[in-house]
């Protein structure tokens, strides 16, 4: 027994790290021109556009004679499975993943580039394919594009005796603001970060440094300590809900939060009558530094296909259908925004000031940093801002740690 | 005396089933205004549950989660049942070797090992099957370890007696130590019942279709697609807590006589 | 004595437990050692590296901070958990009508699965749940359980000393009641208190049981990753990061799967060397 043991554990570990080495070979590839076959898409679920994804899903198929499989996953486990399948050479055709992801998944080679002879990139308003572009290969198209804005509450505004029409815009007035707006036990305060949320905290202080001219990703600089010290200067991390700031706005809690696009209908549907836009809430665009430039940090998911994935031509195929007109019109219902170009004019939502925000903040849209270490620098990020927050560390002290771990990823 | 002892333990009981009665509020509750979960503010449980389950897929996960727990809880106990016994008293080659091989995997950090252990499944082709989500977890260390330390109290009499008139090894296996490790198997299998319910990440991680997710997987979807409301959430929780109740009521009678350890020998 | 039918009846009986033990334990085991002297990133062939790895934790903030939570993590939820047990399983192992309902009651909140408990307790620390409805009924100012990152480890810690007391609650009353009654009769005659009697008789004869409940309890705290997973994510600000959670997450997403491996193995020798001292401390009544 001990024999055969040994053997077959020698078999068995053999085997083990060869499938762990992988095969840098790409697979044959049907033949292009033509959409065929069959198409696995991973992606995480939205009640408000997944019925309408559905039936367009299915008129591809009908359509293009494609067997389309969708997996929907829950999106707090999606890497893990993702990751797992992709390192077991076993990864789906298509796959809905964040902006951030991309480079790491580009620098390992796993990612297909757009077949742009399936999907004309130049459909794309400028810019936004940027952070699913790496070393000058397109390698996702965006969905869920939200460039951040300031939202806040009227009826708050009204209570601390400002003008409810007249929303800060620039971070000096948002402190100046904030004050007035927070009571003393701090249980309602004006802005509130989203603390704990890796990609807001990155998003937040590319905005905040970037806006002085300084340069991210270092925190031990000028810039990075003064960011450090006015987000800490605001809001309160021990308040609590379950859908964090962002409920924490719609209970009026908070009276000003940065968001995307897509939090003014999740207010109408939530809210129902209580919450309604120009009444209680209102909008104004990405605050700047008082004579300083305009610096919108935004984040998007986007569509990938598998480098390993023997269909590429027609994931590419499908990923172009799934974003056409019928796509960008019901997303835009729901305040998703599909950036391909006139986008504003693909339903009545287009004209909306939330919408005329985002168009106008076009030119300034920053994605961040696009390294293969994002997702460890955001969580970094999110450590320095929370740690500062709830008094663990001085700012110095914060920024510090997180250069030293930006060394360690870079 | 008697009644402090009465009083203390009812207190104390009364305590630990707090959270349990907050969990049944809660998901009775027409909405999450009301988080105290002291008061039964009128019973909509059946409309919660219908919410949850619009879609229809509550009876195909459920039955996942049977076959999947079930099935793993058989074997677990049929195999840890042989290896418990023969560690315990029978002497063979490697026997101790074996020992610390099970209990050694008692402290080994299963994340590490996912990667490797998903490519062994992918190896024999179980990537997306039954198999795959099961076998991995089919026997566990704490099964072996449990059974060996209750078959230890096996007096050795009544084993030599068996050999002095006859019966073969497997036969004694079968006729006297099965019958007299009842308690503990059935504890086992109420154990790896519950640990294999709770599973969400190795199913969700090998199964590449909705047809085949057990419920931890399905409602970890549910609460992604439509957010957080806390007496859905509660509603979800309370159902995946009852099929679980129920084997604990039915077997309860066994599995306390299963945790005596050393019993047997008096 | 090894005799030959038992021994073939023993390598029969255990060969399929020691086949699977050795694909689905030792190989990737043997995998993940390999691995922690590797930079492999889940992707290309793994670089040898030697002990970089094991070099790099004792650099990394990160690592010190949740090997600190896990020692905490761990001492405050093993030691409150079997005290308590043993203070209701005592009392509890006396015969009685109203002890048989108890003992089946104590057991609900250990079968209840810990993503369904998980919720529940999310419940009661929200900002108006019961924890803080009970502590207005006392004068207690509402606190934010979850979300402070001094309380957040306490609250995590009562949740789990909640869901796994019933189950040791259970053990040490089926082991008390296996008790040979007429020591405590020779004890009761000898005129010695309830606490010698529980000292000096009880907990000696228990040593057995006592010992299978410290191992799996304490195994299961220093491992635990659901409940930190479920109830606070790791934070606030990483208050709540313990080891098997950092490993999890330089695995997934971070794919520094040679590091996670290495970090791994260290888990694993303090939790080899925590058990040996368990064996030694309360050796006897096995083997």
């Amino acid at each position: 027994m001990a024999d055969l043991t040994r053997r077959g554990l020698l078999a068995a570990g053999a085997l083990t790290l060869l499938a762990g080495c992988g095969d840098d070979q790409p697979r044959q590839q049907a033949a292009d021109g033509k959409p065929q076959g069959t198409v696995n898409v991973w992606l995480h679920g939205s009640q408000d556009t997944g019925r309408q994804f559905q039936e367009l899903v299915h008129r591809y198929m009908a359509d293009f004679q494609i067997d389309v499989r969708l997996l929907y996953l829950p999106v707090g486990q999606l890497d893990a499975k993702l990751l797992t399948a992709f390192s077991g050479g076993t990864p789906p055709d298509v796959f809905k993943i964040g902006h951030w992801s991309f480079p790491a998944h580009a620098k390992k080679k796993r990612l297909a580039p757009v077949d742009t002879k399936a999907l004309p990139l130049q459909n794309y308003e400028p810019g936004t394919t940027a952070p699913l572009t790496y070393q000058n290969v397109p390698y996702g198209v965006p969905i869920d594009f939200n460039p951040c804005m300031l939202y806040y509450r009227k009826d708050r505004f009204k209570e601390a005796g400002l003008d409810p029409d007249k929303p800060p815009s620039t971070w000096e007035e948002v402190a100046e603001y904030s004050a007035k707006l927070t009571s003393k036990d701090r249980k309602r305060v004006g802005l509130q970060w989203l603390y704990g949320d890796p990609q807001w905290a990155l998003m937040m202080l590319t905005a905040l440094i970037q806006g002085q001219g300084g340069k991210f990703p270092s925190l031990a600089t000028e810039h990075g300590i003064n960011a450090l010290t006015y987000m800490s200067g605001m809001g309160n991390p021990k308040l609590s809900n379950p859908l964090g700031a962002l409920g924490l706005f719609y209970s009026g809690e908070a009276a000003m939060v940065v968001s995307g696009a897509f939090l003014g209908p999740a207010l109408e549907k939530l809210g129902k009558d209580k919450l309604t836009f120009g009444k209680q809430y209102g909008v104004a665009p990405m605050p700047t530094w008082a004579g300083g430039q305009s610096v919108v940090p935004a984040y998007t998911w986007g569509w990938g296909v598998a480098k390993d994935s023997p269909n590429q031509f027609t994931s590419w195929h499908f990923v172009n259908y799934m974003q056409g007109a019928p796509s960008v019109t019901a997303n835009l219902d729901n305040g998703i925004i599909i950036p391909t170009k006139g986008w504003r004019e693909a339903g009545p939502r287009g004209k909306s000031e939330i919408m005329k925000i985002v168009a106008d903040s076009l030119p300034h849209v920053d994605f961040g940093p696009i390294i293969p270490g994002t997702l460890e620098l955001a969580k970094a990020a999110a450590g320095a801002v929370d740690s500062v927050a709830h008094g663990k560390s001085t700012p110095d002290q914060a920024a510090a740690t997180f250069d030293s771990t930006v060394r360690l990823i870079q | 005396m008697r009644i402090l002892r009465a009083a203390w333990l009812i207190a104390a009981v009364g305590t630990m089933l707090l959270p349990v009665y907050v969990m049944l509020v809660v998901a009775s509750a027409p909405d999450d205004t009301d988080l105290r979960g002291l008061v039964f503010n009128g019973f909509h449980l059946p409309d919660n549950i219908g919410v949850l389950f619009g879609e229809g897929n509550l009876p195909i996960y459920l039955r996942n989660s049977l076959i999947l727990c079930v099935g793993t809880g058989l074997l677990d106990v049929i195999f840890s049942a042989a290896a418990g016994y023969a560690m315990a008293q029978l002497s063979f080659p490697g026997r101790r070797v074996l020992f610390a091989l099970v209990v050694g995997t008692l402290a080994l950090t299963p994340m590490v090992l996912v990667i490797p252990v998903f490519l062994i499944v992918k190896e024999f082709g179980w990537v997306n099957t039954f198999q795959g989500m099961m076998v991995p977890g089919m026997i566990s260390a704490f099964g072996v370890f449990l059974v060996r330390q209750f078959a230890l109290g096996i007096p050795k009499e009544l084993l030599l007696a068996a050999r002095v008139d006859g019966a073969g090894e497997f036969r004694i296996f079968a006729r006297i130590a099965v019958p007299l490790l009842k308690p503990a198997l059935i504890t086992l299998f109420l154990v790896h019942f519950l640990a294999q319910w709770d599973n969400l990440l190795w199913p969700l991680i090998v199964a590449n279709e909705q047809e085949l997710w057990p419920l931890p997987v399905g409602l970890a979807n549910f609460q992604s697609e439509v957010g957080v409301t806390y007496h859905l959430t509660t509603t979800a929780a309370l159902v995946t807590a009852v099929p679980p109740f129920i084997l604990m009521v039915a077997l309860q009678r066994y599995y306390v006589a299963g945790l005596t350890f050393g019993g047997l020998k008096r | 004595m090894r005799t030959r039918p038992q021994a073939t009846a023993g390598v029969a009986l255990t060969l399929p437990v020691a086949v699977f033990f050795v694909v689905f334990w030792l190989v990737p085991f043997l995998a993940a050692i390999y691995l922690s002297f590797t930079d492999y990133e889940m992707a290309g062939t793994p670089n040898w590296i030697g002990l970089a790895n094991y070099e790099r934790m004792f650099a990394d903030p990160g690592f010190l901070n949740s090997a600190w939570i896990t020692v905490v993590y761990t001492v405050c939820t093993v030691v409150p958990t079997i005290v308590l047990a043993l203070l209701v399983a005592v009392p509890l192992s006396k015969p009685g009508r109203l002890n048989r309902w108890l003992r089946a009651l104590v057991m609900i909140p250990a079968v209840m699965p810990l993503a369904a408990t998980s919720m529940v307790w999310v419940i009661i620390y929200s900002d108006r749940g019961l924890a803080n409805t009970l502590l207005g009924l006392v004068g207690v100012e509402p606190q934010s359980w979850l979300t402070s990152s001094d309380l957040a480890i306490w609250a995590l810690v009562v949740m789990v000393v909640w869901k796994s007391m019933g189950l040791f609650v259970i053990i040490l009353t089926a082991g008390l009641q296996a008790l040979p009654g007429e020591v405590y009769e020779a004890a009761a005659i000898d005129g010695s208190g309830a606490v010698t009697t529980f000292t000096r008789i009880t907990i000696p004869l228990l040593r057995r049981t006592l010992l299978f409940v410290l191992v799996i309890s304490v195994a299961g705290s220093m491992q635990a990753f659901v409940p930190a997973f479920l109830l606070t994510g790791g934070g606030p600000a990483d208050a709540t990061q313990v080891l098997p959670y950092y490993i999890w997450a330089n695995a997934f997403p971070y794919e520094h799967m040679g590091y996670a491996a290495a970090m791994g193995m260290v888990l694993l020798v303090a939790m080899v060397i925590v058990s040996a001292l368990q064996f030694g401390f309360l050796k006897g009544g096995d083997e």
